[in-house]
This record gives structure tokens, sequence and C-alpha cells, in this order.
């Protein structure tokens, strides 16, 4: 026979409040109900996978335009400005780059690839893209060609 | 919640949880728990937050991260798509009290935040020797 010793599981010290909840039993049952529903089903209305945001190689993307630019904010958390790659061409602007995961002490592991490529509506100043880092957000600046700013034309009626 | 919410409305559901706390919608961030001989290390996803917004609280078996995103869409420009939520990041976590919470280091930079939270002395293996 051979004795072997109990190890508590590491993550319990540190876990998810699943199904805690204040105590509400009421609450905690729509929140474990809300976790496994998210698990078993979470993936099935994702309509593509790759591209949702939070997994390896995907992340989320914001577009807005103002007059002059249109602007695109994506979430990139923890990745060095010098590995972000931003590239225009025709129409689709791609942003890529590689992140660097960290392991337990500290050292480098593998980086981990990401790119996106998104549809860009109005032509845009392909040398006067700029982009900024900030808080893990890239914002990228892409100025309209004077053709696509909305113009007003004044039409004399007769 | 979210997928769940939107297949069930969530106005019926709300009203048992905001007895409780008047929970502003948020969404829990995406987070990596490792752990090394000496201490815990969380990592957590916080793209958009600013260390004034940011807010770790432990507690008595309890870690609450609650992130404010700094950004503010500016005047004049219009939303064409938008795929970030709009909710603020909010992570709990349970703790069985086993690390030093007046030794934890918290370090956040573009948008990730990283916490170490030392074992408590008690916990680390101990080699004693036999005399």
């Amino acid at each position: 026979m051979k004795i072997v010793r109990y190890h508590q599981p590491a993550a319990s010290a540190l876990a998810p409040l699943y199904g805690y909840a204040g105590r509400n039993p009421v609450v905690a049952f729509e929140r474990e109900f809300d976790r496994l529903f998210n698990n078993a089903l979470g993936e099935m209305f994702t309509l593509a996978p790759e591209l949702a945001p939070n997994r390896a190689g995907g992340f989320a993307v914001d577009l807005y335009e103002d007059k002059d630019n249109t602007y695109v904010r994506a979430e990139l958390p923890g990745v060095d400005r010098k590995d972000i790659n931003v590239e225009m061409v025709d129409d689709y602007l791609t942003i890529s780059g590689s992140r660097k995961a960290f392991g337990a002490d500290g050292k480098e592991t593998e980086a981990v690839e990401f790119s996106r490529s998104i549809t860009i509506p109005e032509s845009v100043q392909a040398d006067k893209i700029a982009a900024a880092y900030e808080n893990g957000v890239l914002t990228v600046t892409l100025p309209k060609r004077e053709e696509a700013k909305p113009r007003k034309i004044s039409v004399e009626v007769k | 919640m979210s997928l769940f919410n939107t297949l069930l409305s969530s106005r019926n559901r709300t009203q048992s949880e905001s007895a409780e706390t008047p929970a502003a919608p948020a969404v829990t961030p995406r987070y990596e728990i490792k752990e090394n001989a000496d201490a815990f290390g969380l990592e957590v996803w916080l793209p958009g937050v600013a260390k004034d917004g940011l807010e770790l609280t432990i507690h008595e078996g309890e870690l609450t991260i609650v992130g404010r995103r700094a950004w503010k869409k500016p005047e004049g420009w219009t939303q064409l798509y938008r795929e970030t939520p709009l909710a603020d990041f909010s992570l709990t976590l349970a703790h069985d009290n086993t690390f030093d919470a007046d030794k934890v280091v918290a370090e956040l930079r573009d948008g990730v935040l990283r916490v170490t939270l030392p074992k408590a002395e008690a916990l680390k293996p101990r080699k004693i020797a036999v005399a």
C-alpha cells in the first residue's frame, strides 16, 4: 500500500467567486447558471470565434469617425510599442504584432502572435496615418481624403 | 451573464441583485493566476484603464479589482462599429488568506495589472534540521 500525501489544489488560494454572491441563494443560482451556460454554449453564439476578443490572436476593435478622420481603437494590453505593426493596404488596415508572456518566475515564455484586418469605409491618405498607444489601447488616426470628406453643396433652385 | 441576458431579458433579473449591491454593469476582465515558491501572481488585462481609475481591495477572504475606463469618446466622433464593452471591469476572487496582505505589490503598465501576493511565512516549505 502506498500513502500519497494530499496536496491542496493551488487554485483554491485564489478562486473566482462563483456562486457566492453575497449569500443570496437566488443571485448565487443565477451566477452559477450563467457560468454553466456560458461554458457550455458560449462558443456557439460567437459568429467568428477567431475574431472574438480575449482569444489568442484576436482582439476587440472599435471604429469611429469625425469629419476629417477615421479612428480605429484596438485593445492590446501589455504589448511593447515596438512589437506593434500597423499596415494599410488598399482599404484594409492590418494591426499585427506579438505579446510577450511571462511565466510565474517572471521569465519570458513564448510570445503570442496576434493579427487583425479591418476594412476602412472611407478612402484614406495612407501617408498620413498616425498611431498612439496608451493604457493598452492603440488608437490609429486615418485622415480622410479630400474627396471623401462631407461637402456642402448649395443648389440653386430655379 | 452577458449571454444569458441577451436571451432572457435582464429587467426581471436585476432586482434580486440590486437588493444586495447597487450593481453597476461590469465585465469580468481576462486574468491569469500563477504560483511559484514565494508568491502568487495575478495578471489582469484591463485595457483602457489608467492608474487613477483602478481600485484594488483586499478584504478578509476576498480580493476585488475594479477598473474604470479612462477614455471618453471626444466630441464630434461618431461610432461606426464597436466591440469593446462600455462597462467597467470588475473582478472578485475568493482567497483563503494564505498571502501576506501587507506585502502585496501591484503594478499597472500598458493596460495590464500585475499583482504579486507573497505567500505567508507559515505556508512556505521549511526545512527542519534533524538533531
